[in-house]
């Protein structure tokens, strides 16, 4: 039995990522991008703070 | 007065939104933040409104803004707290706060003003208040129209999540968000 394909071969966007978030409350769709957004800053002062790092003299 | 490095301490985009809500400020939910409410499965860094321009509302989002330490989103360190007068003008003020980034807009492609816009939005409970919020398929002719390359890329995934709400609940796509689901 073949299955939709979750990746759209033209535009590459994942079909079945799109399903998982319209199964999500309004609410629950911002506390996942609360999430990602808290993460990305950790990330990235995570990244900043290696930089400044190896910037530092020995 | 701001008294930090313009940096959110407690990054919330959805706690900026319930304070505008509670703060009583007449605003419509636009850019990311408005497709991932409505169930793209994108990232923002930011809030996006465009407000009512009455005096009343200017006060009352000028009351909100002091209250979360809002200042200009500059490339430099300097602390530029943004004035009563930035919100009744025709351009954007894009701030740093306490809680996370807010973009003031007056109006958004088009020259589209809050009264233009509010004709194309749904509204969605929130926190027990009434959320409005760009429908999709305006944000989709906004980003059809952009030039901007993170609005191109992001097309696809709000036309596909457009399509997969037409066909779960028919013709306008918007139904389930002002139902609990």
């Amino acid at each position: 039995m073949s299955e939709e394909p979750k990746i759209d071969d033209q535009s590459g966007v994942d079909k079945g990522l799109v399903a998982m978030f319209l199964r999500m409350s309004p609410e629950e769709r911002l506390l996942a991008n609360d999430n990602a957004f808290r993460t990305i800053l950790e990330l990235r002062d995570a990244y900043r703070q290696r930089k400044a790092d190896e910037r530092k003299p020995e | 007065m701001p008294t930090g490095s313009g940096k959110p301490t407690s990054a919330s985009l959805s706690e900026v939104l319930e304070g505008l809500l509670k703060a009583k400020v007449d605003f419509i939910l636009v850019g990311g933040l408005a497709a991932v409410i409505q169930g793209a499965p994108v990232t923002t860094m930011d809030v996006d409104i465009v407000h009512n321009q009455s005096p009343e509302n200017i006060a009352r989002l000028f009351a909100f803004l002091k209250s979360i330490e809002a200042v200009q989103r500059r490339l430099d360190d300097k602390l530029i707290e943004p004035k009563r007068r930035d919100l009744s003008g025709k351009g954007h003020v894009l701030l740093t706060t306490r809680i996370g980034p807010l973009d003031v807009l007056a109006v958004i492609e088009g020259g589209r003003s809050y009264e233009n816009l509010l004709e194309h939005t749904v509204e969605i409970d929130f926190r027990g208040h009434t959320l409005r919020v760009l429908d999709l398929k305006t944000l989709i002719e906004l980003k059809n129209a952009s030039t901007d390359l993170k609005d191109k890329q992001r097309l696809s995934v709000l036309k596909e999540t457009l399509r997969q709400l037409k066909e779960k609940y028919g013709r306008r796509g918007d139904k389930e968000d002002s139902e609990s689901e």
